[in-house]
């Protein structure tokens, strides 16, 4: 019987790159296919001119690669407890493993015990970790600071991803046989994940020390880690996980392999023998991936989340006459209610501001950390969500004229001029974008050290916060044209981008959208960031700094909005003429 | 009311639509007919504005659309073949959104017995993923029909109806032009003509092949012979074949 599945899997598998190779005979696949090929090789392949030999660490401060192994593999840990304990707080009402609607169709009815279909689902899952395991041993392993050879590190991840992968699939149909089996399904739940929070709160107590020793020099960490019994037994599980992948040699590598794998076997038992009805919560999970599928081709964000919309209330009362674009405010701001606030987001949004604030509280309570350093880290991440919400953050806020292509035709009978139906389709991401920029801004600002003599007085600083403020729409407009201007200049290469769709020239068609989004913001953003430079540099030894700032956002706020101006016009413009058939033909 | 003047629509070198005029006045209803691929489609997205004309003139309510595309638009409704419809708005907030974009100051007084007689009614909070195909229409029906348009496009109309809804949807049609609307409507479903169009313009490769009332058009094509089908006229006039 596996011979026969795994036929199927490896046909598939055939298949699936000859279609993949098959349409590179059309422009847009093959120029992203390129493109993607080059990203790789010039990441992942491309020997860089600094790079140390594999094995050597590169010397310097901070140089040891098992303090930045020893952190990248708590870092992961704390991914996978956030996981599993998300897992346990919002377990799925019915427990399911992963197949697609067609091998429901073909082998549920089929004279198949569930034994082999389990071991088919991991079979299937493999291929994709095997992938997932060698691409992460090239980007981990690029400029060979971390050491260790590429094979023993991919057969590390492979170890780590299929330990996860089974775990998870454990927890889920140990849960759906509790939910089954057991009255005190609730209390099971509660008592797993008070575990889980204990388990978090007690690394963090006793991680203080490495980490005080970290934050004063790399010298002392590992001695601070390897001395702590309590840390060593609390992180044992974890480190026969990661044992295989934090093997410096192959004698230890090799050493490390045997509990990993006996931890894999036990893993793979517990999956295997756990008694829970999955065909059905199988089945729900097949419709509901068909149902993302279905709705990223159509276009339908909302959808994609794989959640059912439901019918909101509105954000506000939209009187039947006055200005149309608000009408799209509207109508988008239901939608973002409906699509990003579900509650799975908010749930995992929840458990990762838990997990990220615990370390914090507790080195607080025993005062070693501080208060500076937590408002450091603080405006540290505001700086970095900042950018990334300028950047990345026009990508993901798509309710505008992207989320409406498949209605297009009945927009364009709308009595309104093409400008007016753009702006009124960019107002909701842009409020929310800069909604998103503020409380970023208010982060930075809280960050910024205002102590005795500094030049940032409160003044300043509370002005530099104002202005910024008020440029921060007008910036988040104007990066939320570029895809809608993309979307109505290369409909075919966009609609390509936004389904899910695998492949690498689809990365690389990505990659190429995201290059002209930021070759568009350093056009945009740098240019008015010298002026305001050269303003406040030449005029605040005659007005002071707050009036000197004042003065170049007085100046550069209407250009940006001319700018805007300028990209809704002709968005609008060509909305005016586009045509989807013509796309197509 | 509509005023087409030699409208042409191409396709890089391929023409979808050649040089067609044609008039419909209040009243009348314009059944838009040919084989597949004939235009007629193109012909209603260039009049109801959705995609701009290679060359010509469309007049809607007296307004050239190309001039005057918004004032145009206030005045005509476009009901294409699958509806279109928000998928995160339920009913009413539809009619809301549709009542703001076209300005229509008493809307709820609209929508009210609107939707009563769409039986949307008990649907107003239901978002259009919960309803039936059938009711989507209607909801689409609804919202086209809010702002009283003067002009309207039909694309399909009876695509997905049960016998029910086809008879409602018939009857709403000649009623909507006994008020004065003038419509055209674009459908493979001759009995659809017989029953409701005025004025019949038939259509092949882009090119118009026959234009007039259901009587002139059966003359030209019958050769003089009685009691000739419609489906037959139809074959006659179109070749019998998409080529």
């Amino acid at each position: 019987m596996i011979g026969a599945l795994l036929y199927l899997r490896l046909n598939s598998l055939v298949n699936l790159v000859a279609h993949r190779v098959r349409r590179l005979r059309q422009p847009k696949y093959f120029v992203g296919a390129a493109v993607a090929a080059a990203y790789f090789y010039i990441v992942l392949l491309r020997k860089p001119g600094v790079a140390a030999p594999p094995g050597v660490a590169v010397p310097g401060a901070g140089s040891d690669p098992r303090i930045a192994i020893t952190l990248i593999c708590a870092f992961l840990c704390l991914l996978a407890l956030v996981r599993i304990a998300y897992a346990w707080i919002s377990p799925p009402d019915k427990p399911g493993l992963r197949f697609s609607e067609a091998e429901i169709a073909f082998l549920f009815p089929a004279p198949v015990t569930r034994k082999a279909l389990i071991h088919y689902r991991l079979l299937g899952t493999q291929i994709a970790i095997l992938f997932t395991a060698v691409l992460m041993a090239f980007v981990f392993n690029r400029f060979g600071y971390l050491g260790g050879h590429r094979v023993q590190r991919a057969i590390g991840w492979w170890v780590i991803l299929s330990t996860y992968d089974l775990h998870l699939s454990g927890t889920n149909l140990t849960l759906g046989s509790l939910r089954e089996r057991s009255r005190h399904f609730l209390l099971w739940r509660l008592g797993a994940v008070a575990a889980i929070v204990l388990y978090v709160a007690a690394v963090f107590r006793f991680a203080i020390g490495p980490v005080e020793a970290l934050l004063q020099g790399p010298g002392d960490f590992m001695k601070q880690v390897a001395g702590s019994p309590a840390l060593h037994w609390l992180s044992l599980p974890f480190r026969i996980v990661f044992g295989p992948y934090a093997a410096s040699g192959p004698g230890e590598f090799a050493g490390a392999m045997v509990p990993a794998l006996l931890l894999l076997a036990v893993h793979y038992y517990w999956v295997s023998s756990t008694e829970a009805r999955f065909e059905e919560g199988s089945i729900a999970l097949a419709e509901k991936r068909a149902a993302i599928r279905a709705a990223a081709q159509r276009g339908e964000i909302s959808g994609m989340g794989g959640t059912k919309p439901t019918a909101r209330s509105d954000p506000f009362s939209l009187a039947p006459q006055g200005p149309p674009e608000l009408a799209f405010l509207w109508k988008n701001l239901i939608s973002v209610r409906s699509s990003l606030f579900n509650r799975r987001v908010v749930l995992l949004v929840l458990i990762v501001m838990v997990a990220m604030s615990m370390g914090p509280l507790v080195s607080l309570r025993t005062d070693t950390i501080g208060i500076d350093a937590f408002r450091k880290i603080v405006g540290v991440l505001s700086a970095m969500f900042a950018v990334y919400t300028l950047l990345v953050g026009p990508q993901l806020a798509r309710q505008d004229l992207r989320n409406d292509l498949p209605n297009a035709d009945i927009l364009k009978t709308y009595p309104m001029e093409g400008w007016r139906l753009a702006l009124g389709e960019l107002l909701a991401p842009t409020a929310i974008l800069t909604a998103v920029l503020w409380i970023e801004l208010l982060g930075c600002a809280a960050a910024v050290d205002t102590g005795d003599g500094h030049a940032l007085t409160s003044g300043v600083r509370a002005t530099a916060v104002v202005c910024l403020a008020l440029a921060a729409p007008l910036v988040c407009l104007l990066q939320l044209i570029v895809p809608n201007w993309i979307m109505v200049l290369m409909p075919g290469w966009y609609q390509a981008s936004r389904s899910r769709a695998g492949g690498v020239e689809i990365f690389g068609q990505r990659l190429m959208f995201g290059v002209i989004q930021l070759l568009f913001a350093l056009g945009v953003i740098v240019p008015a960031a010298g002026a305001v430079w050269l303003i406040i540099f030449s005029s605040q030894w005659l007005i002071g700094a707050g009036p000197a700032i004042a003065l170049a956002t007085l100046v550069v706020l209407p250009v940006l909005a001319g700018e805007a101006a300028f990209g809704l016009w002709w968005l609008g413009e060509r909305f005016e003429k586009f045509d989807l058939s013509t796309e197509s033909r | 009311m509509i005023e087409v003047e030699e409208l042409t629509k191409r396709y890089g070198t391929f023409t979808a639509v050649r040089s067609l005029s044609f008039t419909v006045r209040p009243g009348e209803v314009l059944g838009l007919v040919g084989p597949n691929g004939a235009g007629k489609t193109t012909t209603l997205r260039c009049m109801a504005g959705i995609i701009p004309s290679s060359e010509g003139r469309v007049r809607i309510a007296g307004h050239d659309l190309a001039a005057e595309p918004v004032a145009a638009k206030r005045s005509l409704a476009f009901f294409p073949d699958e509806p279109r419809l928000f998928e995160y708005l339920t009913v009413r907030q539809h009619l809301n959104f549709v009542a703001r974009i076209y300005g229509v100051a008493d809307y709820e007084a609209l929508a009210t017995p609107l939707l009563e007689e769409l039986e949307l009614a008990e649907k107003s909070d239901v978002l259009p993923g919960e309803l039936s195909r059938g009711m989507k229409q209607k909801l689409v029906i609804a919202c086209g029909l809010l702002h009283s348009p003067r002009v309207m496009f039909f694309d399909e109309p009876l695509t997905g109806l049960d016998p029910l809804g086809i008879r409602r949807m018939k009857d709403s049609i000649v009623r909507r032009a006994r008020d004065g609307a003038a419509i055209v409507l674009s459908s493979h479903l001759l009995h659809l003509l017989e029953e409701v169009c005025t004025n019949v313009l038939i259509l092949k490769k882009g090119d118009k092949v026959a234009d007039g009332t259901l009587a002139q058009v059966v003359a030209t094509f019958s050769n003089g012979e009685e009691n000739v089908s419609l489906e037959e006229i139809f074959i006659r006039a179109t070749g019998g074949s998409e080529s």
